[in-house]
């Protein structure tokens, strides 16, 4: 029987080595919200996986470092508040975990070594125009010639489409089946012919996401995950995985700490006293739920490690983590908002205007109650369970 | 299966005390003599030895969310948490049917507060929560906790049905039980504001379990409400709200009673999210949620008035962001 852990000594641990070893010039995007990009990403996953800590969630076998969920949890929280960067999410966590349990050897071999020393940069190909609560009306198709596929259709908000090296991409391979059947999971090198990148210019004037469209690209069947037709079982299983991400509170309250030294720093002078108090007074409002937040997430880390099941925990902090957040941001935005809201521009212009990223951050974070679940879809689902139908 | 709330601490005495809640209620509605009714109610808790839970905060937190579950009307964190902590070693007292007078009490005429001149009490309060038929008062004043008869009272019952009342004291003789006592004083009105958020969030549960069981069964249109998303999404809302609520109040729990700040923000979330979630369940119920007779709306109210009791969210956010500035 191993060791019980001790959590403590493990936090500290993974604090000294985060304040150590995370490049300042790394922590620094991360504390003043500039665009996180590969170039950024790429460097401090070098460093993670050159000390064995490049993939928490995974096992061993593989790379993975064995922890329990509980250590994980605790990982994400002290990166969070030391200003470290977030692990990119596409290969380690979604891809990464869905290749072990389903693809074949040879796809181990191929993929999971590159995504767990950031060599390879993923995205994921899951939304389509007419596709989004309801993905599976997806209708990129795949065509079987041979050995190959032949895909044809368009993703949309696809995330670090126009830095990644491969798109994870759901696609219809049968349309006589009910819908979630006829839908198969393949790797696609982003550099394959056919393929056009297409920017989409979102209201926070970065390029976060874009439309991927495919025309005629070929595919080796030999890049297909699992069984043709299962895409939806796979799908599934990533999400479940992901159930549990809402209990990370720490970068929300970490957010919480940068914006109340926002308001001191930004509201200092004795003209200022009464807005200061007010958003001082809001921002404790929001700093109770999320502490409500923290709490639940921990019960929910308890809960997984006893093996009993989340009910609906993980809708309720997505629901309310993501209403937080924004409050937050709009807390920060009325602090700066009549000295910056009036200055912030669609270009990288923006940069040399002192604190006009909570300008952006305000605008970015209305995505928090859309992606992920919308809040109005994860209503419905609290209130299905709760009214039993 | 539509919901079921899991109370906080639950066992034996939650069940107990939301039994007696429930049947409290149930008397109270058709008593042609309220008072009394309370009365024999509270006799029954003191006889079921409530007000010997001897500080193990899990019994007291049991107990309180059972009161808040069946709505029962009687100061139960003040009578059986509050009060025995602050009295300590002097629990022989606990035979009178005790009221607590702390330094926030709210008064009508601040020139009229209460002092201490020369060993006697003088001044006045008002809407101070008593268990039935108060005999004596405890008060904290100049960090001092005084024990004296109860005076010129006027009781009477407050719109959640828990007995109340304003007291005035002319030159009362009072016994210094301890002096010093300004801090333990403080960990008792967190003590009570702990019990007070369990009790709410209890109630909470149970206000989101009957206005479900209502939606599911009122038709109008030739349909169950429940069948509108504009209703199932304000309960999921209250939902979100409850769960958070609960969050804070089990952590303070578990944190204990010294752990001031987690009370703080459970406190202050009862403002915040108990007024959401009593709100909601009026509109919910139509018109019949402006009236007494519905049960869940009885408890809407009560977790209304909890706001108001061990500081409400205007105390708490000030100590809290007192707290923060002296750290800063």
């Amino acid at each position: 029987m191993a060791a019980p852990v001790d959590y403590e000594a493990f936090r500290a641990e993974v604090r000294d080595f985060a304040m150590s070893r995370c490049p300042p010039e790394i922590r620094a995007v991360v504390a003043t919200y500039r665009k996180l990009s590969r170039k950024i990403w790429y460097p401090w996953q070098k460093i993670l996986f050159e000390h064995g800590w490049g993939a928490p969630g995974w096992p061993k076998q593989y790379g993975g470092t064995g922890w329990d969920l509980k250590q994980r949890h605790i990982f994400d929280e002290v990166m969070a508040e030391c200003d470290c960067p977030p692990q990119y999410h596409h290969g380690l966590r979604h891809l990464g975990p869905v290749i072990i349990e389903f693809g074949s050897e040879e796809q181990k071999q191929r993929f999971l070594p590159g995504i767990l020393n950031g060599t390879d940069w993923w995205c994921q190909g899951y939304s389509e125009p007419g596709a989004g609560s309801d993905l599976a009306s997806l209708r990129t198709t795949a065509r079987r010639e041979g050995d190959e596929y032949v895909v044809e259709g368009q993703k949309t908000w696809t995330s670090h489409a126009q830095e990644s090296d491969w798109m994870y991409t759901l696609v219809r391979t049968s349309k006589e089946a009910k819908k979630q059947q006829g839908i198969s999971l393949l790797l696609i090198p982003l550099n394959s012919p056919g393929i056009t990148i297409r920017p989409i210019r979102t209201i926070d004037g970065w390029h976060h996401v874009n439309e991927v469209f495919l025309d005629q690209v070929r595919v080796p069947v030999a890049n297909r995950v699992g069984e043709e037709g299962q895409g939806w079982t796979y799908g599934k299983f990533l999400l479940e995985r992901e159930r549990l991400g809402g209990a990370n509170v720490a970068p929300a309250m970490k957010n919480l700490e940068r914006t109340r030294a926002l308001i001191e720093r930004e509201l200092a002078s004795p003209a200022q006293a009464p807005k200061r108090a007010s958003l001082e007074e809001r921002l404790l409002l929001a700093e109770a739920e999320l502490r409500g937040a923290q709490a639940l997430g921990q019960e929910a880390v308890a809960a997984t490690m006893e093996g009993r099941p989340l009910g609906l925990l993980p809708s309720v902090l997505k629901l309310g983590t993501s209403v937080t957040a924004q409050h937050v941001s709009e807390i920060a935005l009325d602090a700066v908002g009549e000295r910056l809201a009036p200055r912030f521009r669609p270009t990288s212009a923006n940069a040399e205007a002192p604190g006009i990223e909570w300008v952006q951050n305000y605008l970015y974070g209305r995505v928090r109650t859309i992606y992920g679940g919308s809040s109005e879809v994860q209503k419905n689902v609290i209130a299905k369970q709760l009214f039993g139908s | 299966m539509s919901f079921t709330p899991t109370p906080i601490v639950g066992g034996d005495a939650f069940e107990q005390a939301c039994a007696i809640g429930l049947e409290a209620d149930r008397e109270l509605a058709l008593s042609a003599d309220p008072a009394a009714t309370l009365r024999k109610y509270w006799d029954e808790i003191v006889a079921q030895g409530w007000l010997e839970a001897e500080g193990e905060l899990a019994d007291l937190a049991a107990l309180a969310g059972g009161a808040g579950r069946g709505g029962l009307p009687l100061p139960v964190a003040l009578s059986c948490g509050v009060i025995p902590f602050l009295l300590g070693r002097r629990r022989d007292l606990l035979e009178h049917r005790i009221a607590l007078i702390l330094p926030e009490a709210a008064v009508d005429d601040p020139a009229d507060a209460l002092r201490l001149e020369g060993g006697r009490l003088t001044g006045a309060v008002v809407g101070i929560e008593t268990p039935p038929d108060p005999t004596h008062v405890l008060v904290v004043l100049d960090d001092a906790l005084l024990f004296a008869p109860v005076d010129g009272v006027t009781r009477y019952q407050r719109i959640d049905a828990k007995p109340a009342a304003d007291f005035r004291f002319n030159g009362t003789p009072v016994e210094v039980l301890e002096s010093g006592i300004t801090a333990r004083a403080e960990q008792a009105r967190d003590l009570g504001a702990l019990l007070t958020c369990i009790e709410a969030v209890s109630a909470a549960g149970a206000v989101i379990e009957q206005t479900i069981a209502y939606l599911l069964n009122r038709v109008q249109f030739g349909v169950p409400l429940a069948t509108h998303q504009a209703l199932r999404h304000r309960v999921a809302e209250m939902y979100v709200e409850y769960e958070n609520l609960r969050g804070l109040a089990a952590q303070a729990l578990r944190h204990g009673s010294e752990e001031w700040r987690d009370i703080a923000f459970a406190k202050l979330r009862l403002g915040e999210a108990g007024r959401f979630i009593a709100q909601a369940a009026i509109q919910c119920h139509g018109g019949m949620g402006m009236t007494e007779d519905v049960a869940a709306i009885r408890l809407a109210r009560r977790i209304m008035m909890a706001e108001f009791e061990y500081g409400d969210r205007s105390f708490q956010m000030r100590r809290l962001l007192d707290a923060h500035r002296a750290a800063a």
